[in-house]
């Protein structure tokens, strides 16, 4: 069938993912019956399993099929049913017990509601199996009362199934009899607990009791019982019917069959899947989940409800079944999985799950009483900013008794989530108790806007938007300042940050803040810079005239430091001026801002190569102090034959060369040749091809992976496809082609996506036969940047690491193994963006200068008070949905074939009315 | 009984098979702290955690006071994790109580010191809240105090006030930390079906639950100089006050006692015993008239505050059965601000009546409006055995040393009979001895009636009683066994003739105001002490053989069941019922 607008074609259910990977069994009637009628039931084969137990089976029988078939209970404790059934069948004794458990009481877990609501026969018809198999008479469905529909349905079940002789006195005039009832439950949490549910239908208050004895032995009314969850009786007909061997088919070693999850969160297709045990995370997250919207970053799921644990992205391979879930820390549980996105706080998830499970504690024992409240207490605080140092560990010893010394299952797991996000994200927490920041921007004690708490540098974006709205544009610029030495360069080239966390982005789109950071400087008075007088002794030399170089250097001019850059190449701004484009980044833009800080009394000197020009000895014996910040611009090796050929350029080096020499390139005195090919997904390689392409070439960007795991901004790549160059997904490139000395061409293999790597992608798998080669005049491999770091003398005691970039002294951000040197910027991190470079000046201005003052013996520096800007409040309370207002941008050739800057930048009704837009998170409201 | 062989330790042991891995432990001389086990009322809730021990192959810990031993088990009880759970359990439990241990009526004798002193606690890493004074306590019983911030939640009050007292007032309400023992919809105790028996204060391992304290009501009598401050003490404290000073239960300290009660300036020292002789007398008289002119049978005692309470409130239909004496306590307090002011002299105003009782509920019935049948209340101000023994501790008394004291005239002398009031079936083989005497003449053959004495909860006896043939009377202590004695009178399935009811385990020697610890092991020992008083010590061991009682029937009262006795010494009863709240 085909829709008859796109006519496109419609899919059949089994060629729907989210269907298709699905294998129904404990859900086979699933909107398929009218639950309120038995022979719809019947005509599915209802009933026939239980007639076959009743009339063909022995008890020692029914309990084989059971353990054949390697059913587990699917209530979470997964302990193996036949089992439990044999040593209740076991025990001697004219009454007896069989209960289902009903009482499914996980946050947004609905496995058991569905099977009541949808085939309540099937659990009624298990229930009577087990009767058979142990010899009970009497069962009680233990149902909570939240559960209405549920409640409704399975007593019109019960009615009918005994109306048909299916149930009561004479089952199929077998003699057998079974009576059932239910038992409505009051919404204790903790009644999901087998001793507690058993206490509460005797009418006492539901708290667990110790065991032994064990209900088999000691149940109900002390009589021997079994207790199995709703989805484990409703596993039960099949198994007659088919046998435990067919039960078995699927699975894992260890965990057989299939069990439905309840998927929820951020994902695409929420609801319950029945998949066989054994599936991949990933494969449930992504493939019958859809993925995560918004295009955001898979966090972890969690695993087993508020008791469960999380399983982080580096795990999306793991086979979900009870081994080796409970590996990973988590446990299947009854099979709630909550899918969290980059925008969960791994601190803030284990407190939302202790304070469930601390109100649902029961209170009689005391671990579970006392310590988790505890441990919530110490969750609470770290997520309001108050968290000490030894709260962590405290965490764990308090997670490892608790477990250990509980009564029941609710203490014993509870813990579980802490002691997973622990185990996964200790560093998250690491950040709350000692920076006081929470990266997902979830625990809002911790910041003022979920924006500037994005920004590595923080500044205040709400604060500069309502001063546009204001008409404020010098202060606006002035607080842009006050943090970001480069505001008219990061409102061009930042990666913002702190868009992905803008609160707007959960209604329609998030503000563009970058934009209005640049119609700021575009139209703002730029404030006069007046030199600083040198006021300290101690003399600072930096190495690079990057961003993190730069901003070093303005900072330390600031606490009156005298600084010098020295630069190798002839102008200075490092990665900023030699690797991005004039097309996105005007030279005179970078040009001014760079001004600005050598009007402070900031040295530059340019063209000057440490160990070349001046020996790095020199250097030290002149200056206290020396910060290095050379950037990262060595292309990376892509380590095939022919990349030694002409024609084969670095990213890096290509761009550094066009912009050293824009005029030979533009003339034609060099070039590219009619057809490039282009290696890499970053942004590096969206440059070397905008590039490649405004010089006339024919490009071709060969990525190996897919359009969404492309590390480049997703602005960049729609750039990319608008100006015409082709990017071939999933191509890795073998060899590359030559003829004298020069490439020729470009032989690729095509890839297909196999398992999860670490960062949460799907590898690349080469597809056997797929070879093809492209013929192309030059290659441009940009797989990566390295930092070339020769100019240190072997002896400097500056530890390099096997990336070819700086160790940091043990415990500092900034400081070198050699104390003199700090270090920042490219050089420290690999291939990074401009915003963190500047972070990394400013972190290290904050410890040169406290090194100095520490050793002379000062107090900690005071800044200068600051001229006071106040903030403007004004909240259109009509803030209708809007999206992003769109950046003017070049058009047609006119683009393609000039260096001209392509996007114009916001006229002032363009800024208004994004401004506007802003919901002010800053402000708090009594 | 199997014997199951076992290791702790690396120790093997041999023990019955059923028996607790911490039971085990204590036979090869490991003790393991516990909180919440009693195992003596069948109490092992496994909820305080602090008895964890390892078992191998075992997944968690193991709570030792309820998990049973089995063949071949390996148990390690004292293991780098056991002591830090162990440990963290304990900082926990102290991290929730208010550190008020130096002034808490439970200092030096508190099972939660002891227990993070054998954990080897150091250090309390958490925050103890303040607890506020709202809410915290329930000052409304005129017995019992609460006090909800320093409960543990180890259920022991509510274990001893379900199942042995049945009368569930005590239970768990709320969840989680919201958690806290209290009556029904939190409603002041005193508005429940409590009666005031005191055993949950015995139970408790701490100072949640404590007696209401009236010592500076006393001290300040003591201290008015316009004041005649008389006292009487119970049978059972010259069995147990001894205890609080380091004195092996089951010591008689009568004459100790006397003189600490002179020394702390009591201007006459009496004594219960000898109102319980005149107990004995009334009530044998009203069980002759009831049998003789068909009254109510079986007849039960009426000494028992919180049993007369118990039957207010759930057997209401059956009051009539309860004798009408009032309890030794009342007849001392009416006699002593009529009789005694009478014959000293005294305005009886200016008489302050102190009574030394095993029992909170004493406290609760000499509050009861109708005990004033002098135009003064009867008993003033009642102190518990723990109470007396605070005073006498505050005035920095020698107790041990001290010399053995006299008491006074007239109502200090007493029988053998009303001694062993204080132990269950005491009142039965005080009232079976002067029956047989009244009705046949002669003194029963044996005074001792052995099998209504000891710890069994319903005991029994048939006695020839001359003219009116056997009588069959019954004893129960403990109101779980008082429920299956009283089940049967309302079945109309009755025939026993008299019935002793005792509230708490043992009687009075196991009241909820004596000293702490009280379990069977000490009732027994107390017990014991009665009986060698009322064998060995007392030279009578008949009430109606007391000179003192003989007097007052022909100087005063005339004749038992005589109009005077009716006014003063007989009392009525209320129809309370279970319906809650109850507003006075």
């Amino acid at each position: 069938m085909r829709e008859p607008i796109t006519d496109k074609t419609i899919p059949t259910m089994q060629e729907v993912p989210f269907f298709a990977l699905q294998d129904l069994r404990v859900l086979k009637n699933r909107g398929l019956i009218d639950p309120e009628k038995i022979d719809e039931y019947i005509a599915r084969d209802g009933y026939a399993g239980m007639a076959k137990a009743l009339t063909e089976m022995t008890p020692d029988q029914i309990i084989q099929e059971v353990l054949d078939s390697g059913l587990r209970g699917r209530g979470g404790g997964g302990f193996p049913t036949g089992l439990k059934w044999k040593f209740a069948a076991g025990e001697k004794g004219p009454v007896k017990y069989v209960l289902t458990n009903a009482d499914e009481g996980d946050p947004g877990a609905f496995m058991d509601r569905s099977v009541l609501e949808g085939d309540p026969h099937a659990v009624i018809e298990g229930m009577v199996v087990a009767a058979k198999a142990i010899g009970a008479h009497n069962g009680y469905i233990y149902c909570r009362a939240e559960y209405p529909l549920a409640i409704k349905r399975l007593s019109v079940a019960i009615n009918q199934a005994k109306e048909y002789g299916l149930l009561g006195k004479d089952i199929l005039g077998t003699g057998f009899d079974f009576e059932l009832e239910i038992y409505q439950g009051a919404g204790a949490f903790v009644c999901g607990e087998e001793t507690a549910l058993m206490t509460s239908i005797e009418g006492k208050r539901g708290m667990p009791r110790p065991r032994p004895p064990f209900p088999s032995v000691s149940g109900l009314w002390q009589k021997p019982s079994i207790l199995n969850n709703v989805e484990t009786f409703a596993n039960i007909p099949q198994i007659m019917l088919r046998g435990g061997a067919w039960y078995a088919s699927v699975g894992t070693e260890k965990s057989k069959g299939t069990k439905i999850f309840a998927l929820t969160g951020d994902v695409h297709n929420v609801g319950l899947v029945e998949v066989p045990m054994g599936t991949p995370l990933g494969a449930i997250v992504y493939d019958i989940g859809g993925g995560i919207p918004k295009g955001k970053r898979f966090k972890a799921a969690q695993l087993g409800g508020p008791s469960g644990g999380m399983i982080p992205i580096e795990h999306l391979n793991a086979p979900i079944d009870y081994e080796s879930v409970e590996e990973l820390g988590a446990i299947i549980g009854s099979g709630g999985l909550i899918v969290m996105d980059e925008d969960s706080c791994a601190v803030d998830m284990a407190r939302f799950f202790m304070e469930f499970c601390v109100e649902e504690s029961c209170g009689k024992c005391t671990p579970c009483r006392e310590g988790n409240k505890r441990m919530l207490d110490i969750l609470t605080n770290i997520t309001e900013g108050k968290g000490k140092p030894g709260d962590i560990e405290l965490l764990e010893e308090m997670a490892s008794v608790i477990r250990d010394a509980s009564l029941c299952g609710l203490g014993q797991t509870a813990p579980n989530p802490v002691l997973s996000t622990i185990r996964y994200f200790r560093k998250e927490y690491e950040d709350h108790i000692y920076n006081h920041h929470c990266s997902a921007g979830v625990c809002a004690d911790l910041f003022k806007s979920p924006c500037q708490n994005a920004c590595p540098i923080g500044m205040d974006v709400p604060a500069y938007i309502a001063l546009i709205m204001d008409n404020r544009l010098e202060d606006a610029y002035k607080v842009m300042l006050k943090t970001n030495p480069f505001p008219s360069i990061c409102g061009r080239v930042c990666d913002h940050q702190c868009q992905s966390k803008c609160r707007r982005g959960k209604t329609d789109e998030p503000i563009a803040i970058k934009f209005l950071k640049r119609f700021i400087t575009d139209n703002a008075q730029r404030p006069k810079v007046e030199a600083i007088p040198v006021t300290r002794k101690e003399t600072i030399a930096v190495i690079g005239s990057g961003p993190a170089g730069l901003t070093v250097a303005k900072d330390l001019a600031i606490r009156g430091y005298k600084v010098t850059v020295f630069e190798e190449l002839s102008e200075a701004g490092g990665m900023l001026r030699w690797s991005i484009p004039a097309y996105r980044l005007p030279r005179d833009i970078i040009t001014k801002e760079i001004d600005d800080i050598r009007a402070l009394g900031v040295e530059i000197k340019c063209n000057t190569r440490i160990g070349k020009d001046i020996p790095l000895s020199k250097l030290e014996s002149e200056f206290d102090y020396i910060y290095l910040a050379p950037g990262a611009h060595t292309s990376q090796k892509m380590g095939l034959p022919g990349e030694e050929l002409n024609g084969v350029y670095g990213g890096v080096e290509f761009l550094r060369d066009f912009n050293a020499n824009e005029t030979a390139w533009t003339t034609g005195e060099k070039t590219l040749g009619a057809k490039v090919a282009v290696i890499g997904g970053g942004n590096s390689a969206i440059d070397a091809a905008r590039c490649a392409t405004r010089l006339g070439a024919d490009v071709t960007i060969l990525y190996r992976r897919e359009r969404d795991d492309m590390p480049a901004a997703i602005e960049e790549i729609i750039a990319t496809e608008e100006e015409g160059i082709k990017i071939e997904f999933l191509v890795a490139p073998l060899n590359i082609e030559g003829k004298d000395g020069k490439v020729s061409g470009i032989t690729c293999k095509r890839m297909k996506l196999g398992d999860f790597d670490r960062s949460g992608r799907r590898r690349p798998v080469p597809i056997e036969g797929s070879e093809f080669t492209l013929n192309v005049d030059s290659i441009i491999a940009a797989i990566g940047q390295i930092p070339d770091l020769s100019f240190l003398p072997e002896n400097s005691d500056i530890s390099i690491n096997r990336w070819n970039t700086f160790d940091l002294a043990e415990g500092s951000a900034s400081q070198t193994t050699n104390p003199k040197f700090y270090a920042g910027g490219d050089a420290l991190t690999g291939s990074d963006t401009v915003i963190n470079a500047i972070a990394a000046g400013h972190q290290a201005a904050i410890d040169i200068d406290t090194a100095i003052r520490i050793k002379n013996n000062e107090d900690p520096y005071e800044a200068p008070k600051e001229e006071e800007i106040i903030i403007p409040f004004e909240l259109d309370e009509d803030n209708p949905e809007a999206p992003q207002t769109k950046m003017p941008e070049l058009h047609g050739h006119e683009r393609k074939k000039s260096f001209i800057e392509v996007e114009l930048g916001f006229t002032l009704e363009d800024a208004l009315k994004e401004a506007k837009r802003c919901l002010r998170c800053d402000i708090e409201l009594d | 009984m199997a014997l199951v062989t076992l290791t702790i330790d690396n120790k093997q042991v041999a023990v019955e098979e059923g028996t607790t891995i911490l039971e085990a432990a204590k036979t090869i001389g490991i003790n393991i702290p516990s909180l919440c086990a009693w195992p003596e009322i069948k109490y092992f809730p496994g909820a305080c955690r602090v008895c964890v021990t390892e078992v191998i192959g075992q997944r968690g810990l193991i709570a030792s006071c309820v998990f049973p031993v089995s063949e071949g088990m390996v148990v390690k009880t004292n293991t780098e994790r056991v002591r830090t759970a162990r440990k963290m359990t304990v900082e926990l439990l102290l991290a929730n109580h208010p550190a008020e241990c130096t002034y808490c009526v439970r200092s030096g004798n508190c099972e939660l010191q002891k227990v993070a002193e054998m954990v080897g606690l150091k250090q309390i890493r958490f925050n103890i809240p303040d607890f506020q004074e709202e809410g915290r306590f329930d000052h409304s019983s005129p017995s019992i105090v609460r006090d909800v911030s320093k409960c543990i939640n180890c259920g022991r009050c509510v274990a001893v006030c379900d199942s042995v007292q049945t009368v569930s007032v005590l239970t768990p309400s709320q969840r989680g930390t919201e958690v806290r023992v209290a009556p029904a919809f939190d409603m002041p105790i005193n508005e429940s079906n409590c009666i005031a028996c005191g055993q949950c204060i015995l139970a408790c391992p701490v100072g949640a639950l404590y007696e209401k304290d009236q010592v500076d009501d006393v001290w300040k009598a003591l201290n008015d100089p316009t004041k005649h401050v008389i006292v009487q003490e119970a049978p059972s404290i010259r069995a147990a006050l001894g205890e609080e000073f380091g004195i092996p239960a089951g010591t008689l300290i009568t004459g100790k006692m006397i003189s600490a009660l002179r020394q702390l300036g009591f201007d006459k020292v009496f004594d219960t015993n000898f109102s319980a002789d005149l107990t004995i007398i009334e009530e044998g008289n009203e069980l002759l008239q009831r049998a003789k002119e068909g009254g109510k049978l079986p007849m039960i005692t009426s000494c028992c505050p919180s049993w007369v309470k118990f039957c207010e409130h759930f057997y209401p239909d059956l009051l009539d059965h309860l004798s009408t004496c009032k309890s030794p306590q009342q007849m001392f307090g009416a006699m002593a601000k009529t009789y005694y002011a009478e014959i000293e002299g005294i305005d009886p105003k200016d008489i302050v009546s102190v009574s030394i009782m095993p029992c909170t509920a004493k406290k609760l019935e000499s509050a009861r409006p109708e005990m004033n049948s002098s135009g003064y209340r009867d008993v003033d101000i009642v102190l518990t055995t723990r109470e007396l023994a605070r005073m006498i501790k505050e005035a920095g008394i020698d107790f041990v040393n001290l010399p053995d004291g006299e008491y006074d005239a007239p109502m200090g002398e007493y029988s053998g009979a009303g001694t062993i009031f204080g132990a269950t079936g005491g009142v039965m083989e005080a009232a079976l001895r002067t029956v047989y005497a009244v009705v046949t003449g002669e003194n029963l053959p044996n005074l001792n009636i052995t099998p209504v004495r000891g710890l069994e909860g319903v005991k029994d006896a048939t006695v020839a009683v001359g003219e009116l043939g056997d009588i069959k009377v019954g004893v129960a202590h403990g109101l779980a066994n008082a429920r299956k004695l009283m089940d049967e009178i309302r079945k109309g399935k009755s025939d026993y003739t008299f019935i002793e009811i005792m509230s708490c385990t043992g009687g009075c020697v196991g009241g909820g105001g004596g000293p702490i610890p009280t379990n069977n092991e000490v009732r027994k020992l107390r017990a014991g002490a009665l009986y060698k008083d009322d064998s060995q010590v007392q030279t009578t061991r008949q009430s109606h053989e007391n000179p003192s009682i003989k007097k007052i029937y022909d100087n005063f009262l005339k004749e038992p069941l005589g109009h005077k006795s009716h006014e003063l010494l007989h009392t009525h009863y209320t129809q309370r019922g279970e319906d809650l709240p109850h507003k006075e």
